[in-house]
């Protein structure tokens, strides 16, 4: 064995082919579908999206009960029958409530989608959020909430989020227990008629789509109307600090979360997909600076990870780990001081190498299937971008440079405006 | 229908080739037939602590990877009590540069006293995340040796306890590498952009010159039948009490796995299950509630986990429980609802094919159970389960001379 040759093969260039652009349809109502279609098996993907998420809430809990409360009960359905259904069709759904939108993701078998659309049409546009079940809900939120509690993870997420926005903006506000008090079946209805309306919504269906389904949609939800409801604009504003350290304790806790990150650029700024590339060197996969040094080199935690993420008002970075007692100053010290490199010392050529390669590698990954597409297509749309995002996204991959990394980091990753919170024992 | 072929080298190691050209990437999956169940009592977590340090680098790569990143590649490993499985995605053109890092692990592993020292570090850091520092997170720790008194099952693949993994030597790791990793030993499956003419080319250059180790393989102890019911209550610092119930089963090779998985199924799949339905959303007992069947290579277990709502004794939960599971065993189910569950395998079934990782994987794990063609084949193995099998199979497992439960006390006031 060891007297085989046994070189590297060669490596050919990673390089993203053409992305697919979806077809868009237009329901006779004016609800945009976008289709994304691909010959694989007969499964449909349908993402049912609203501009409802926690940003359009005034208080805590509600956008999120709004969207559980979708499938606990509608004008034909009681919450039983309703599961019962989507259950007999093999109908995977997925409740989606997110900070900016919200809505439902459901994967239908072909056979059965004329009759999943009905149901979905149903969930979406007729629940009725009886309270009995509503009180059911509130039940067992607060008790998952107590239980989030108890976890370090959460402690510091949570904090990290109330520091960057503020205590009173819906990106930063952490509900507390009486805020579970609040949330009435008139609160909802009165969220529901707002923001799930036809004319707030966007489909994007992916899988194997025959010429009949967009009819099947026509059908389902062509003929709805919104109602003409006044939406007041909210008067929450951002009230975050920058440069606030906090330590949470957390008594018996045997680690400590450590959440460190400030605001940022949302995607629709120009600098951000340069910034993604200085997120990936910093902490955005395997090989990452952060993860080299705090779990392969030093063996100090399971795994630490830096992420850039936006938001339709903002955006963030945070880096997140969990570490044993003992090492939490450690780890601390050396997220800074891989920060402060970052500020410094130029990328390397070889380091700049397999960064480029392992995102484009990524890239092929995101654009790999209809779902995969739908994914990636929903994360440009959702701030008024298209496919074009990406093609900016590969180009600066292939010819960033290191100054150009510097100067990023030095402007977005400013020390002194990172908050630092820390959840459990030092 | 997921088409494949399938050969074997000189030196034993199974491939299977699935060629999908919707893609540019290809999958790798190489599983090796040895998980924590290999494991001596003593020297618990051994196979997923070696998972970790085959990313070490070995005799002719210094670093594992570098050069797959460079390639564009991805890629991941799991242990379970049964398997360790390794798996990368990339670019196809770039595949070749995968069965140069995976075959040159299966025999030339550095194991540097360096490298393990940390990674030591990491899974005890790995251990504490997931298991010690999260509210009911030992339950399933001590779960197991309730139900499991002499079979291997006993112990959870991260390992008995810290210490065993504090206290392993280079040399046990160097032991356990040699006498399991070996092409013999593994199912190296391959899928996506590339044909079968070229992957047994690339098979035959890469992995047909690494040697077999003849396997020594310890018998596993068998485990005894239960006879009697087995309860323990655990006091803990969590926010409310949870219900924990563990019943043994068949293995996954057996004539009633199906029929057992729609039982579960019937009981905790999706938000129509009967338990969900009865005691979540109709009495408010529980907040939460599943049930589900372990896949094991040896007979394996039924699990339910419950949290309770507030105000509710754990009692009287777990009687709850048993009226629902002992309506199950009395009343034949209806042919709507036994259809619904098998839609429900159909459309998972469906949905997992679409991603050439998750097909990799299938085909080397069926390929391990006697034959990858369980991929296409198991949608009508749970089609023909009848009526009264699932009947059956409820009185032959769920019975309550079989069970063992915890109940996880809450000890917080709230």
């Amino acid at each position: 064995m060891n007297n085989l040759k046994r070189n590297e093969p060669q490596v050919m260039p990673v390089e993203p082919g053409s992305i697919p652009l979806p077809d868009l349809y237009i329901l006779r109502n004016g609800v945009p579908v976008y289709i994304i279609s691909s010959d694989t098996e007969d499964i449909i993907r349908v993402d049912f999206i609203f501009k409802a998420g926690q940003i359009h809430e005034d208080l805590p809990l509600l956008s999120s009960s709004v969207n559980m409360m979708l499938t606990e009960g509608s004008l034909s359905y009681t919450s039983e029958q309703m599961s019962k259904k989507l259950d007999y069709y093999g109908a995977f759904i997925n409740m989606t409530c997110e900070k900016d939108l919200a809505g439902l993701t459901i994967y239908a078998l072909s056979r059965h989608f004329g009759k999943i659309m009905e149901l979905s049409r149903e969930i979406l546009f007729c629940p009725l959020f009886p309270a009995r079940e509503l009180a059911n809900l509130i039940k067992k939120r607060l008790q998952w909430y107590r239980i989030n509690r108890e976890k370090v993870q959460n402690l510091a997420t949570e904090m990290f989020f109330e520091s960057l926005f503020g205590k009173t903006h819906p990106y930063g506000r952490q509900a507390g227990e009486p805020d579970f008090g609040n949330i009435t079946p008139g609160l909802l209805k009165d969220f529901h008629l707002k923001y799930y309306s036809p004319g707030n919504m966007t489909v994007i269906i992916s899988g194997k789509i025959s010429d009949k389904i967009p009819q099947v949609l026509e059908n389902s939800f062509g003929d709805l109307q919104s109602g003409n409801v006044y939406i007041e604009r909210s008067a929450a504003y951002m009230s975050g600090s920058a440069g606030m350290k906090l330590l949470l304790t957390k008594p018996g806790a045997i680690q400590s979360a450590i959440r460190i990150g400030s605001t940022s650029i949302s995607k629709r700024h120009q600098d951000y997909p340069a910034l993604k590339i200085v997120n990936t060197v910093l902490g955005g996969y395997f090989g990452s600076r952060l993860m080299k040094n705090l779990r392969e080199e030093k063996g100090f935690t399971y795994g630490i990870q830096s992420v850039l993420s936006s938001l339709d008002l903002s955006g963030f970075t945070v880096i997140s780990t969990e570490t044993g007692s003992g090492n939490t100053r450690n780890v601390v010290d050396e997220i800074y001081k891989e920060i402060s490199d970052l500020h410094t010392k130029p990328v390397e050529a070889d380091e700049l190498r397999v960064v480029r390669n392992y995102m484009l590698g990524q890239m092929i990954r995101m654009f790999d299937g209809p779902f995969a597409l739908a994914e990636s297509f929903r994360a440009v749309w959702q701030f008024g971008l298209d496919n074009s995002y990406y093609h900016r996204f590969a180009e600066k991959i292939k010819t960033i440079s290191p100054d150009e990394i510097i100067e990023l980091a030095r402007t977005y990753y400013k020390t002194e405006e990172l908050n630092e919170i820390i959840a459990g024992p030092l | 229908m997921v088409r494949f072929e399938r050969f074997t080298l000189e030196n034993g190691l199974r491939v299977i080739v699935h060629e999908d050209r919707s893609t540019p990437l290809a999958a790798m999956n190489l599983l090796y037939n040895v998980g924590s169940r290999r494991e001596d009592e003593e020297m618990t977590g051994l196979a997923h602590l070696l998972e970790h340090l085959m990313f070490g680098g070995s005799a002719n790569v210094p670093e594992f990877d570098l050069p797959l990143q460079i390639a564009g590649g991805e890629n991941n490993a799991f242990t379970n009590n049964d398997i360790t499985d390794y798996y990368i995605t990339i670019p196809a053109k770039n595949l070749e540069t995968a069965f140069w890092l995976e075959s040159d692990r299966m025999t030339g592993l550095n194991l540097t006293q360096e490298t393990f020292d940390i990674q030591k570090s990491v899974v005890i850091e790995e251990f504490k995340q997931r298991y010690l520092n999260q509210p009911y997170g030992d339950a399933m720790l001590k779960l197991r040796p309730l139900a499991y008194k002499v079979h291997p099952y006993k112990w959870p693949t991260i390992g008995m306890d810290i210490s065993h993994i504090e206290n392993v030597s280079l040399e046990d790791v160097k032991k356990f590498y040699s006498s399991h990793y070996s092409p013999g030993n593994a199912i190296l499956s391959l899928t996506g952009n590339i044909s079968p003419d070229i992957a047994r080319e690339m098979a035959e250059k890469w992995f047909g010159p690494v040697e077999s180790n003849p396997a020594s393989e310890v018998a596993i102890p068998v485990e005894p039948e239960q006879t009697g019911e087995r309860i323990i209550t655990l006091k803990r610092d969590v926010p409310s009490d949870a219900l924990y119930k563990a019943w043994h089963i068949c293995k996954r090779d057996h004539d009633d796995f199906h029929a057992l998985d729609l039982v579960t199924d019937i009981l905790a799949g999706g938000e129509s299950g009967r338990l969900y339905t009865r005691l979540v959303r109709k009495k408010n007992i529980f907040s939460e509630i599943n049930v589900w069947i372990t896949s094991d290579l040896d007979p394996g277990l039924a699990v339910l986990t419950g949290k309770l709502m507030k105000g509710v004794d754990l009692e009287s939960a777990d009687r709850a429980v048993n009226e629902v599971i002992d309506e199950l065993k009395n009343k034949p189910v209806s042919i709507t609802e036994i259809n619904k569950v098998k839609n429900r395998f159909e459309s998972s079934a469906l949905l997992s094919n679409t991603s050439i990782l998750n097909k990799a994987m299938s085909l080397s794990f069926y390929e391990l159970l006697g034959d990858a063609g369980r991929i296409n084949s198991e949608v009508e193995s749970y089609r023909k389960v009848g009526q009264s099998r699932i009947t059956d199979s409820a009185n032959r497992y769920f019975a309550t001379s079989n069970c063992s439960t915890i109940y996880y006390q809450s000890t917080l006031k709230t």
